[in-house]
């Protein structure tokens, strides 16, 4: 009864070594981050990660060395890092395996999956390099069981000869970890603003965890089922989870916070700050409550949205 | 009283690309200069014009200037919050109908003549000299949409061949993305940098000079662009006017974080 977690006991459960996983959210908005400082300071690796849109979450896990193959498609702190760097660093130096889909391709495959189709058929990619070069060759993908062993097909369209199709394979995912507003003790979870992938990789994943901002009870929840995204039967762990996303952003609960950025930005420009940020704000914290003490009450209440703007702003500058 | 005379180059390039915006049309917006240009276009030059980004948010009227195309200062001011995979399909859909209304604004490191654009590496693809971000959601929209595109103009950049092709243009000529099984009908119409505007010619898809700013010339352009460009059809384009530049300045982006007032 219940699908309540701890941090520590919901990634320790589900998240395991070599694990084909994706994670919720879209470069600097609604990223799990407070889940993968858990996975760092649990110790999972090898995961092939399928990124979608990703941010600072992934590529603190690259730095780490914890990922084994990455399937990218973007890959930044959009305004605050142009370029992530532990990811830029990583395909520079080749110290990982990696893939380029654009970002269509991504989402697609995504929601293939959550359809539970073996693959879908596009016609973006075409006339580019992301179809001539392959990141992962055929030779390299047949030793790693959970890639497909190609990167896509490209075929003539059956109902419209003449037409070509490039055909997408759908991940199979082991494990999805998204962060919510809301959810209830039976799994039910509502993500309010945009979804963007998160119902996808929920639905396609073997395991899903939810780290969620508030945790109501299951009568709460269902008094506004319209608003619902998940039901609990498809999460397999809940972990009540406040400012889970920070430095991320979190629709109207609160604002990235911009001095993080610029701070992990700077850091992540070498190894050795990178490795200092990581053992300061991550490895160094016995779990998420330790991090929001560390952070401070007043820092995270700069954060929070105003009402009716949908972002944080100091007020008390305003001319009336 | 504020000078609104002293237009920077970033000023320039941004009246430049909201003047392209059309009413009617739909504006794929990323952040940055296209939002700035696009927020212009919307309120002085096409007050009908429609902003949507990648990630999925529709009709966007930002109050403050997002940093990123999934911001909550995006998010919390637009007309519907779709996610990823119905706005793919929505530009695909939009081909797909013939209808004629979208316009994308997508960037690079490097483009070729063709409008061909790198987005994505440097030198090899394995071990490449510098890795970008990848594709974003720029791919995609070279193959629906027609874009502008905008660079910084060196020579470095505008090369004949390019490391990477992340974003098709033109591909190698007029049949070239037919060749390619990509819409045929659709590519880039423009490029908008800093020294000024090149368009493509109609029966050889080749990049040509169309126009260059009060700040730049023809032989400037000319000796920042790494291929043979043609100068016969470039004329002079106006400075914004100071009205203009106030908007910008004090309504769009009046934090400064894209666009920064020069010091008197």
């Amino acid at each position: 009864m219940g699908r309540i977690y701890k941090l520590e006991d919901a990634i320790r459960e589900f998240v395991k070594d070599g694990d084909h996983i994706a994670f919720g959210g879209f470069t600097t908005n609604r990223k799990p981050y407070a889940a993968v400082n858990e996975i760092l300071r649990q110790g999972q690796k090898d995961f092939i990660v399928e990124a979608g849109p990703g941010g600072g979450d992934l590529d603190m896990l690259i730095g780490a060395g914890r990922v084994k193959a990455y399937i990218n498609c973007y890959t930044a702190n959009s305004g605050f890092t142009n370029v992530c760097r532990r990811f830029r660093k990583a395909i520079e130096k080749e110290e990982i395996l990696f893939e380029d889909y654009s970002q269509d391709a991504a989402v697609l495959m995504f929601h293939a999956a959550s359809l539970g189709v073996p693959y879908i058929s596009v016609r973006v990619m075409l006339g580019s390099d992301i179809v001539e070069k392959w990141g992962i060759s055929e030779e390299e993908r047949k030793k790693i069981d959970k890639l497909p062993d190609k990167k896509f097909i490209i075929q003539d369209n059956p109902f419209h000869p003449g037409e070509k199709l490039v055909l997408l394979p759908a991940p199979r995912l082991d494990t999805a970890i998204i962060h919510a507003q809301m959810a209830s003790p039976d799994g039910t979870c509502r993500i309010l603003g945009d979804e963007f992938h998160d119902s996808d990789i929920a639905i396609a994943a073997k395991h899903c965890i939810v780290t969620c901002e508030e945790l109501v009870s299951n009568e709460e929840i269902r008094k506004d089922p319209n608003l619902n995204t998940l039901p609990g039967f498809v999460v397999d762990a809940v972990v009540h989870t406040p400012h889970g996303a920070h430095p991320s952003q979190c629709y109207d609960y609160y604002d990235y916070d911009k001095q993080y950025l610029r701070d992990y930005d700077a850091a992540s420009k070498t190894d050795e700050g990178f490795q200092a940020f990581l053992d300061e704000w991550v490895l160094g914290v016995d779990d998420h409550e330790d991090y929001l003490n560390k952070l401070g009450a007043v820092r995270l209440l700069k954060t929070k949205v105003v009402p009716g703007l949908g972002f944080s702003k100091d007020m008390t500058k305003e001319v009336k | 009283m504020a000078d609104y005379t002293n237009y920077t180059k970033l000023e320039m390039q941004a009246v430049t690309i909201a003047k392209a915006v059309q009413n009617g049309q739909i504006a794929i917006v990323g952040t940055g200069l296209p939002l700035i240009g696009a927020s212009l276009a919307k309120r002085v030059f096409a007050p009908d014009c429609t902003l949507i980004v990648e990630s999925g948010l529709m009709d966007g009227a930002p109050v403050e200037v997002p940093t990123s195309v999934g911001d909550c200062r995006f998010m919390a001011h637009c007309s519907v919050q779709w996610p990823n995979y119905k706005y793919v399909g929505f530009q695909a859909n939009d081909w797909l109908h013939d209808n004629d209304r979208m316009i994308a604004f997508i960037g690079g490191a490097q483009i070729d003549p063709y409008g061909n654009v790198n987005s994505t590496c440097i030198g090899e693809y394995h071990g490449s000299k510098a890795r970008f971000t990848g594709s974003g959601g720029a791919n995609g929209i070279s193959t629906f949409v027609n874009t502008i595109i905008m660079m910084q103009h060196e020579s470095r950049r505008f090369i004949e061949t390019i490391d990477y092709v992340t974003s098709p243009g033109w591909v190698d000529g007029p049949d070239g993305r037919a060749k390619k099984g990509l819409p045929a009908n659709r590519g880039p119409l423009m490029v908008v940098t800093d020294r000024g505007v090149m368009k493509f010619d109609e029966t050889t898809k080749r990049m040509y000079l169309a126009g260059y700013y009060e700040f730049s010339s023809i032989e400037d352009i000319v000796a920042n662009t790494g291929f043979e460009i043609d100068t016969s059809r470039a004329v002079k384009i106006d400075p914004p006017s100071p009205e203009i530049i106030k908007i910008i300045r004090e309504e769009i982006d009046p934090g400064q974080a894209f666009i920064k007032v020069p010091k008197e």
